[in-house]
């Protein structure tokens, strides 16, 4: 039933360097978004403004109103076609090219070249049959001319038109993510709240603590002091607003303190964590869901018990904070589920040091877990 | 009297992997019971059956949460060879259990009159009067040792993790964490929100493992978590396309799987 382990070809995890895998191919590629920038009302404006020309220049055409009017429409269109076509390929450009010129220019290009195209069509390729035309090589010039000067106007008028439509776009999306970010927020903070130490962990200390009381034994005295360390940290109201990374070693140094005491024959740990990075902001409780879901899934279920390792580095040169909890103990079963503690945290931790914040979860050898926090203060 | 010299010689084991609840234990039963004898402490339920064919107690007090076998489990293999008494901190579930089938139980942490009780009752017990029938001990330890495994695993085993070996370290993806999968002729690309993987297992493989109410095979080679779709494009030919929350990334839908999507 359960899935032998799998091996990655390729692997990207939390914090990775990206392009060290590859990327599926997205399908919306140059050709769909080209197609999709041929807007119906660009094309009608295009058609419009063609046949408005058509008509200005009637009257010092000797040529008939239709043909003159195919001409400009074919003009016309062949601009709008290389306008679009510029706005996605090439697919790269130098950076010292915007692409917004690109477009400009190929229209500029566009239409005289379109324009040539046309009268060297009406006189079947004849180069010279052109040129020796006084009447044709004046309607080639005024065309062109016309052209020239309303060509890259309309483009750079579509390009801001365009802009400014994607800037808006941008700002409604952008307040869609905020608004859902603040009630996210607010959510992670209710369940925060909400949460509530286990009776069962709590009740079973407690027996043990009397066990101590009624033996009379010298370690009642720290054990007590550890439970109220732990009470204070894990209690949403006795918890202090503003907690760091100092703080939450407290609550964790607490809780394996306590559960070391109910366990003492299967559970070693170490807290090991340079100062310079105590006083870092922490989200409560964050450390803590990994060591008690390394006990619980990693060190309780085995009858030998194992290692809790709780330790932290700062990458001097990308900034990044890892903060990791390792057990040796019986590691984790493909199908074992951690609950929603493990979502909640993570949701918990993304709103409180952005999305880039991630955790990591390997499996050391020869068992056991090693979940890493990485987050850049 | 024969009932006195019986009593004289009453053993017990106690089964608790947490060493000073035993001692507790132990200490307590020397206050209340002084002529028990108590002639073996396990810290699992392996080692509390091994102790209980060594010694042959007439009573075990059974922890229920322990690692490796679990106290059901364990008292599973003593049936009815002794008098049990569970022992269990705060497990709802188990306490009612016991209750209905008139198994004795004490919940930690409990107090020398608690204790009374219980020891007045396998007093009497040992004497004959007011054994519990065997079969409702086996339904109660049957039912009991199913809830428990639903407790630990969940209702339906889906797959919740990933592993896969990269060079010589082993990850784990959390299921939950997965956007999509998408397949070509032999691997399996992984993609979750923290990064991405190309695996060698089959993308059929996955399909049947996934929980069919989080990911939907919407292609032969696509699988989606239906959480993350943001909208369906419908194309030509009965076939559509998936667009993804926050992402550029578009899965093709075939026709044979349009039908998720219908109700949406």
């Amino acid at each position: 039933m359960a899935l032998g382990r799998a091996d990655a070809w390729r692997y990207r995890g939390c914090m990775d360097a990206p392009g060290a895998v590859i990327r599926t191919q997205s399908r919306s590629t140059g050709w769909a978004r080209f197609r999709a920038s041929l807007r119906p009302a660009r094309l009608v404006f295009t058609l419009c403004l063609a046949a408005i020309v058509a008509g200005v220049l009637n009257p010092i055409f000797i040529t008939a109103f239709p043909i003159l009017l195919a001409r400009t429409l074919f003009i016309g269109v062949l601009s709008l076609l290389a306008f679009s076509a510029a706005g996605q390929w090439p697919k790269t450009l130098p950076s010292w090219l915007p692409r917004w010129v690109v477009q400009v220019l190929v229209v500029a290009l566009s239409l005289p070249l379109g324009t040539l195209l046309v009268y060297l069509f009406s006189v079947d390729g004849d180069w010279r049959a052109l040129m020796q035309h006084d009447a044709r090589l004046t309607g080639l010039v005024s065309i062109t001319g016309v052209g020239l000067l309303v060509g890259p106007l309309l483009a750079m008028a579509a390009l801001y038109r365009e802009r400014d439509a994607q800037a808006r776009s941008q700002t409604l999306a952008f307040e869609l993510e905020k608004s859902q970010l603040e009630r996210q927020a607010l959510d992670a903070r209710l369940r925060l709240m909400q949460a509530q130490i286990e009776p069962h962990f709590l009740l079973n200390t407690l027996a043990n603590v009397r066990a101590l009381v009624e033996t009379g034994s010298p370690q009642a005295g720290p054990v007590l002091g550890s439970l109220i360390a732990y009470l204070r940290g894990a209690m949403p109201r006795l918890r202090e607003q503003a907690a760091s990374l100092g703080d939450e070693l407290a609550l964790v140094r607490a809780y394996l303190e306590l559960m070391q005491m109910r366990m003492p024959d299967r559970l070693q740990y170490s807290v090991d964590v340079p100062v310079a990075l105590e006083a870092l902001r922490f989200p409560p409780m964050a450390l803590l869901t990994l060591v008690e879901n390394a006990v619980r899934h990693g060190i309780d279920p085995s009858e030998v018990g194992g290692r809790v390792d709780v330790g932290a580095a700062s990458d001097g040169t990308s900034g990044v904070v890892s903060v990791w909890v390792t057990d040796t103990g019986v590691g984790m079963s493909q199908l074992a589920g951690t609950g929603s503690g493990l979502r909640n945290l993570r949701e918990r931790l993304g709103l409180f040091y952005g999305v880039e914040a991630c955790i990591d979860f390997s499996e050391p050898s020869p068992h056991g877990l090693r979940a890493e926090l990485k987050f850049k203060p | 009297m024969t009932g006195n010299v019986h009593q004289l010689e009453v053993t017990a084991l106690i089964a608790d992997d947490e060493p000073l609840l035993r001692q507790s234990l132990a200490l307590a039963l020397s206050r209340v019971w002084p002529e028990l004898q108590v002639v073996a402490q396990a810290r699992n339920g392996r080692e509390a059956l091994e102790l209980f064919e060594e010694h042959q107690p007439q009573i075990v007090f059974m922890d229920v949460h322990m690692p490796g076998l679990n106290g059901i489990e364990a008292a599973k293999g003593i049936a009815r060879r002794a008098q049990l008494v569970f022992v269990t901190a705060f497990e709802q579930y188990a306490v009612q259990a016991f209750e209905q089938g008139a198994i004795d139980y004490l919940v930690k942490p409990f107090d020398d009159s608690r204790l009374a009780d219980t020891v007045q009752r396998l007093k009497q017990r040992l004497q004959g009067k007011g054994l519990p029938t065997s079969e409702t001990i086996d339904q109660v330890l049957n039912q009991l040792s199913e809830q428990l495994r639903k407790h630990k695993v969940g209702e339906q085993a889906w797959l919740k993790w990933i592993k896969a070996s990269v060079g010589s370290a082993l990850k784990l993806i959390a299921v939950d964490q997965i956007i999509y999968l998408r397949s070509d002729a032999k691997y399996t690309l992984v993609v979750w929100h923290e990064g991405e993987a190309l695996i060698r297992t089959p993308i059929s493989e996955l399909a049947d493992q996934l929980d069919p109410q989080v990911f939907a095979q919407v292609h032969r080679s696509a699988i989606v978590n239906l959480r993350e779709v943001s909208h369906i494009k419908r194309g030509a030919n009965e076939t559509a396309d998936v667009h993804l929350r926050g992402r550029s990334e578009v899965l093709p839908v075939s026709r044979a799987y349009l039908h998720f999507f219908r109700q949406m």
